[in-house]
């Protein structure tokens, strides 16, 4: 993530040069010219056409018509969209629990291991599934909720708790849940690597001093641990969020937003608008949403970020 | 040792039974892979003998060309997307120009951007202009989303070495462009390293853009392929080949983590902190 610190000394540093009386070296813009020639076509002009055209009633071939702010107004009147937001708000809300929790607890276990050998092979096992591809793992997912010959349900059948066998992903009342609990039981991943990268770097003194004085294992983690990796709570809490709000391709490939509309999420509608209703205009109004949603969360970030480091 | 071992004991418990929950499934793909139905079906738990590698073959024809497909995508784009980004580091790190400020600001602003807003005009770009379903429509996107974090990660680090490194070359009579290939880039390898796995990555297990932006099976990348692999093969009950088609899927990446394994937890870990 960016500062605004970053580029604040960027700027003073741009000065010094500059009264240091440096000559301005044209062929930087050489340099510069394949970087700015793709971000033009490819991420500028698209960002602007996403703003210009969520004003537009278009189906993405015939000329878009002006409508203001209608698809905007009916983003927010739309029971569908409505909907998607709730399973959001549900969704998002499960996987931060349990994604703020239970990597902490593996990184905490691994950590507190005396043998540094073992430390590093139970951190390789736990890294081993993030290198499955994404769609290798989404469609394991997919087997193990599969009702009739699906993991978790032959499973259930092995213990003895064949009553409680489901149709996991398309029964309404599992389906958002199932995959909310996708990644079971969710160490590996991203936050356990930023965990671990964190307790690292809790210095020894501390940890030695600590251990000195006889502090108990779970004091410490509560006392030092904790307080120490806040700055990583708070990062995978904001990543978290963020992340939620991107997500299209697991609803998209598992459930397609069904039962009815209980696995929609507002980027699956705006797919769906866009490329199976045709419905261009609307589809880019979702994602301005989605954008100054991110915005402000990334706003509230950095406040939260700066007063972080005032602090200490 | 025996001390350390009975101090840890709890912890290995724990840990174990962690390890074998999250891998399981991965092991289960593994060894279904080699099974004919009648063996899934009465043993689904366990390995089962004899293997049948014969499934890899059937798997290997349907599976392979979206390897080869999205091998080829991601070695262009993370091959010139870091070759445009280092070039550009370069300049913004050890080089004084006019609306230098205005440029890295306009180019920090694209990390504010979630792919979610370019994507349906993305689209409709690719099409106007006459590059929907070629490896371009991947290709040409994708550098273009990797500038502006590699751009940042790389001129810090230029920032990060001495100033003399650089004026040493130049004294020398190096022009600014043998300073940056034969001093900048040699020193930047690691980090170029990390940034290419983190992209390699990225192109890998996309999904929603190759879907969006080619039609023709014959270039879809992994990712869309096996989706409709599964789709052909989870319907015919031919588990093993499926099974075999995951795993092959899944190989590459598995053979470069093993040479690479920092670079890919350094990749990974700097990939979370990009929005």
């Amino acid at each position: 993530m960016v500062s605004t610190k970053s580029i604040n000394s960027f700027r003073r540093e741009d000065k010094t040069l500059k009264s240091k009386g440096e000559k301005s070296q044209p062929i930087a813009y050489l340099l510069l010219l394949p970087t700015f020639l793709f971000l033009i076509v490819f991420s500028y002009t698209p960002a602007v056409q996403a703003i210009l055209y969520s004003f537009t009633d278009w189906d993405g071939f015939n000329a878009p018509s002006f409508i203001g702010f209608d698809n905007f107004i009916e983003v927010f009147q739309d029971p569908v969209m409505l909907q998607s937001f709730e399973n959001l708000l549900i969704w998002t809300g499960i996987t931060l629990v349990i994604g703020l929790i239970v990597p902490f607890i593996g990184a905490e276990l691994i950590f507190h291991l005396k043998s540094k050998g073992s430390q590093y092979w139970y951190r390789v096992l736990f890294v081993i599934p993030m290198v499955i591809p994404g769609m290798v793992t989404l469609l394991i997912w997919g087997f193990i909720y599969e009702p009739n010959i699906g993991l978790l349900n032959n499973f259930l059948r092995v213990i003895g708790l064949g009553h409680m066998t489901n149709d996991w992903l398309s029964n309404p009342g599992t389906a958002l849940f199932s995959l909310a609990f996708i990644g079971f039981p969710w160490i590996s991943g991203l936050n356990f690597l930023i965990y671990y990268a964190g307790l690292q770097n809790i210095s020894e003194s501390i940890l030695e001093s600590a251990m000195l004085d006889g502090c108990k294992t779970l004091t410490r983690v509560f006392r030092i641990d904790i307080p120490l990796l806040r700055g990583q709570f708070k990062l995978l809490l904001i990543l978290g969020l963020i992340g939620g709000l991107q997500n299209v391709t697991t609803p998209l490939v598992l459930t397609n937003g069904g039962p009815g509309y209980d696995t929609y999420v507002p980027g699956l509608y705006m797919y769906v608008s866009a490329f199976q209703q045709s419905r261009f205009g609307y589809a880019m109004a979702i994602s301005i949403i989605l954008f100054l949603i991110t915005i402000l969360l990334t706003v509230i970030n950095l406040k939260f970020v700066k007063t972080d480091t005032d602090g200490m | 040792m025996s001390k350390t071992l009975k101090h840890d004991l709890i912890y290995h418990l724990i840990l174990f039974i962690l390890v074998v929950m999250t891998l399981y499934p991965l092991f289960l793909m593994f060894f279904t892979s080699f099974k004919n139905n009648e063996q899934f079906m009465q043993n689904f738990w366990s390995p089962t003998l004899p293997a049948h590698p014969t499934n890899y073959i059937d798997a290997w024809n349907a599976v392979s060309p979206y390897v080869f497909n999205t091998v080829l995508v991601a070695v262009i784009s993370v091959g010139f997307g870091l070759l445009f980004a280092s070039l550009s580091a370069y300049a913004f790190a050890r080089l004084n120009f006019r609306f230098k400020n205005f440029l890295f600001i306009a180019l920090l602003a694209l990390l504010m951007i979630p792919g979610l807003l370019t994507l349906i005009p993305q689209f409709v770009e690719i099409k106007a202009m006459g590059l929907f379903d070629t490896y371009s429509a991947m290709v040409l996107p994708y550098i273009s989303g990797m500038q502006a974090f590699a751009i940042y990660v790389i001129r810090s680090f230029f920032e990060s070495q001495p100033k003399e490194l650089f004026e040493a070359a130049r004294i020398d009579g190096a022009t600014e462009i043998r300073a940056y290939g034969s001093v900048a880039i040699p020193l930047a390898m690691p980090i170029l390293g990390t940034l290419a796995i983190m992209n390699l990555l990225n192109v890998w297990n996309d999904y929603l853009w190759p879907m969006i932006s080619v039609s023709s099976p014959a270039r879809w990348t992994i990712s869309v392929g096996l989706l409709n692999f599964k789709g052909q093969y989870s319907t015919q009950m031919f588990y093993g080949p499926l099974f075999a088609g995951y795993v092959l899927a899944s190989l590459p990446l598995i053979i470069l983590f093993i040479f690479c394994m920092n670079y890919f937890i350094e990749g990974m870990t700097s990939g979370a902190i990009k929005m």
